[in-house]
């Protein structure tokens, strides 16, 4: 197997310090920052993706698998700055005000990663005028807003009517966390909405190429 | 050297004890210890306790510490710092300060303290402890003449009908204003009422005769059942209306039972997310008396850790869902007669041992001690690999005990379906890591924050509904006590009700309640930068 090949097959296993020692290996074998992430960390991505849509594998090993394309990401990122290597599009995402869970929403972000997304994560417990003036800073083409606690989507209806008024550039919202649905998706108004993270990271691909 | 001479008044009558010799110079609570009036020193003697108190009538003593001499007066003195100076002495002694009881197992919780018989509400004959859980609430009904347990009742909580878990209950209450009068009637009047009558029906009491009742649980179940507003528990920063100790007219909290006086108490709580039912567990394990490192583990819907080390008390809360409980999972049920406790495995060719929860014909399906048996046998043996995926060469010789389905595989444990086929299939034991590494990753970050290493600590109390039988060994083995000994841990059951039991029967441990209450810091775990990788990390089995 090649270093690419087992890198890929070490991110589906969710191991992370081969994940992490492979991207600096193929980084020392003279590979292209992004080709590694082509060619390895996005395949990876996808095929976890896959696999938890068909019920091959459940959380505890996408948050492994995860963890580990975070791992090699680490690796390669400086490499990518210093390269100029940007990808396409541009993601913020953050946990509502009132709520201070985030391994759903961490997951998230390294799907969208997997999928070519440059992404600003704002935390946890992010007020609504924070994510107006970080979209106002970073200009995204889309907006992830999570919550995990039922009591905490008040805040989610309040962020997506701040970031939809006036004073605040257009943007793709999507919404998502446990007690989140379609149908509330579409009162509040968001553009959409996944069910988990796998298919979080093909409807914000959707989202952005349909813009 | 004369004798000295002890007037002792105590509850029962007067008694004259004539001390003399190497004896005097023992600590005073020593010497009535010696006499036949063993106090109340659920400490050790080490003086940071009130149950050796006692009050001096006339006379002197000589404070332990520096030999001061104290006068006889008002203030209680805690007699395990205090020794005779040559002096005769007139002592009373309250009833909270005699030892009536030492640790012992009660029903199902395990109590380390000794304790007095000082009931709760003075001059009342019965009354009932009470561990209101968000899935299960459990009743005890005590003679608080002798302290016995003379019925016990348990059922689901009738509010899970609005919300299985607090969460989605404290929602309820900010969406719609009728919820919280259906919420508390739900747990008083449809859950409480009708196990208080159970109770009493086991033993002839009628309710009207039960005076007290000393009320444990989580923050929230205590704002309900009190019908206090628990919405701004619901978002950070998560602020509960009230955590003190509260007393109720049983009417005022719609419960029927006992006539004018009688009295319902809440127990004190120390934070939103970690409630009444840990300070009461951290009462009945005698924790807060120890001199540490110890660490209290609460196995439930919503886990809780605390920590003593030191004179700090640290404390937090951490998600680990239902599994363990049975709840969610194919043949999961709670630790109830007929349940499969244990388990033990062999292969070549596969065969599963059961244990079962007292008499039953056919098991009802596997509780959490069976699931902690099954990670740890299944991974020795093979069966399972590192990630909770059934082995491959395992499955091709385990034949039709093995079967794909749209959730991965399922193992059949029971040999004959014809009496109902016991499962466990693959995404069970999705759920079980992600419980087990809530647990794991909520106590190594706790310890990480207070630079400690398991091998620090002295004593782990384990509670939760495992039920008595859980194997340490296995619980250390498939890393839900990662990196602890068997020797460390105490399997304490629910001690939540125990902590209700001990107030009841022995009011003068509620201000100790109160004081670790105030005293525990709680520790958000989610802003804990370690905690999402030390998740990860036991996501899998050793």
């Amino acid at each position: 197997m090649t270093t690419l090949e087992q890198l890929y097959q070490a991110v589906i296993d969710g191991k992370n310090k081969d994940a992490r020692a492979l991207a600096q290996r193929a980084l020392d074998e003279g590979a292209n920052p992004g080709d590694i992430v082509d060619k390895a960390l996005v395949p990876a991505m996808a095929a976890v993706g896959e696999r938890f849509k068909s019920n091959e594998i459940f959380v505890p090993e996408m948050l492994v698998a995860a963890r580990a394309m975070k791992e090699a990401m680490g690796v390669l990122e400086p490499r990518l700055v210093a390269a100029g290597i940007t990808p396409k599009y541009t993601a913020l995402i953050g946990t509502v005000q009132g709520d201070l869970h985030d391994i759903g929403k961490n997951l998230v972000a390294v799907m969208w990663r997997g999928s070519n997304f440059r992404v600003i994560d704002l935390g946890s417990n992010v007020p609504a005028t924070k994510f107006v003036s970080a979209i106002n800073e970073h200009r995204p083409h889309l907006v992830g807003l999570s919550a995990l606690l039922t009591t905490t989507m008040p805040a989610m209806v309040e962020t997506v009517r701040a970031i939809r008024s006036a004073g605040c550039p257009p943007v793709k919202i999507m919404v998502g966390g446990a007690p989140i649905s379609q149908q509330f998706a579409d009162e509040v108004g968001a553009d959409g909405f996944a069910p988990d993270a796998a298919s979080a990271a093909e409807k914000a691909r959707a989202l952005v190429e349909s813009a | 050297m004369t004798a000295e001479h002890i007037g002792l008044q105590t509850p029962d009558g007067r008694h004259e004890l004539a001390v003399a010799g190497a004896e005097a110079s023992l600590p005073l609570s020593e010497v009535l210890r010696l006499r036949g009036f063993p106090l109340n020193t659920r400490c050790g003697g080490r003086g940071l306790c009130g149950g050796c108190e006692i009050e001096l009538r006339a006379g002197s003593l000589g404070r332990a510490a520096d030999g001061a001499r104290v006068a006889a007066g008002a203030a209680r003195l805690r007699s395990c710092q205090m020794r005779l100076r040559g002096e005769d002495v007139e002592i009373a002694l309250p009833a909270g300060s005699l030892l009536r009881h030492d640790p012992a197992v009660v029903a199902e919780f395990r109590i380390n303290i000794p304790w007095a018989r000082d009931p709760l509400v003075p001059g009342v004959r019965y009354g009932a402890a009470v561990d209101v859980g968000t899935t299960t609430v459990a009743l005890l009904l005590c003679d608080l003449g002798t302290g016995a347990v003379v019925g016990d009742a348990s059922s689901f909580n009738a509010q899970i009908r609005f919300g299985e878990d607090v969460i989605t209950r404290i929602q309820r209450c900010s969406a719609d204003p009728e919820a919280l009068g259906q919420l508390q009637r739900a747990v008083a009047a449809e859950t409480i009422t009708p196990l208080l009558r159970e109770a009493c029906g086991q033993c002839g009491v009628a309710p009207g005769d039960v005076g007290a009742m000393a009320v444990a649980g989580n923050t929230t179940m205590l704002h309900l059942l009190a019908g206090v507003d628990p919405t701004p528990m619901g978002v950070h920063p998560f602020r509960p209306a009230f955590l003190g100790h509260r007393t109720y007219s049983p009417r005022d909290v719609g419960l029927a039972f006992g006539g004018s006086a009688a009295q319902v108490h809440l127990l004190p709580g120390p934070a939103a997310y970690v409630g009444a039912d840990l300070a009461a567990g951290m009462v009945a394990t005698g924790m807060i008396y120890d001199e540490g490192p110890a660490l209290l583990i609460d196995v439930g819907t919503n886990g809780e850790i605390i920590a003593k080390v030191g004179d700090r008390l640290v404390g937090c809360a951490t998600a680990a869902g239902p599994a363990f409980e049975g709840s969610g999972l194919t043949s999961g049920t709670r630790a109830v007669r007929g349940a499969i406790e244990r388990i033990r495995l062999r292969t070549g060719p596969f065969a599963a041992e059961l244990g079962l929860i007292g008499a039953a014909d056919r098991p009802l399906g596997i509780c959490g001690s069976a699931y902690v048996d099954f990670l740890w046998e299944a991974r020795r043996l093979g069966i399972l690999q590192a990630n909770g995926r059934f082995d491959g060469a395992f499955c091709s010789r385990a034949g039709d005990a093995i079967e794909a389905g749209t959730y991965g595989r399922r193992l059949r444990l029971n040999a004959s379906a014809s009496t109902g086929a016991i499962w466990i299939s693959e995404l069970d034991i999705a759920r079980l890591l992600q419980a087990k590494a809530a647990i794991a990753a909520g106590t190594s970050t706790l310890l990480h924050l207070l630079g400690k290493a398991p091998a620090d600590f002295r004593r782990i109390y384990l509670a939760g509904g495992f039920g008595f039988h859980l194997s340490l060994e296995h619980a250390i083995g498939c890393g839900l006590l990662a990196g602890f000994g068997a020797g460390q841990v105490q399997v304490v059951g629910n001690t939540s009700l125990g902590g209700a039991y001990l107030v009841l029967n022995d009011r003068s441990l509620l201000g100790e309640m109160a004081g670790a209450c105030r005293a525990m810091e709680a520790v958000e775990l989610n802003l804990q930068p370690g905690f999402e990788d030390a998740y990860i990390d036991n996501l899998v089995l050793p």
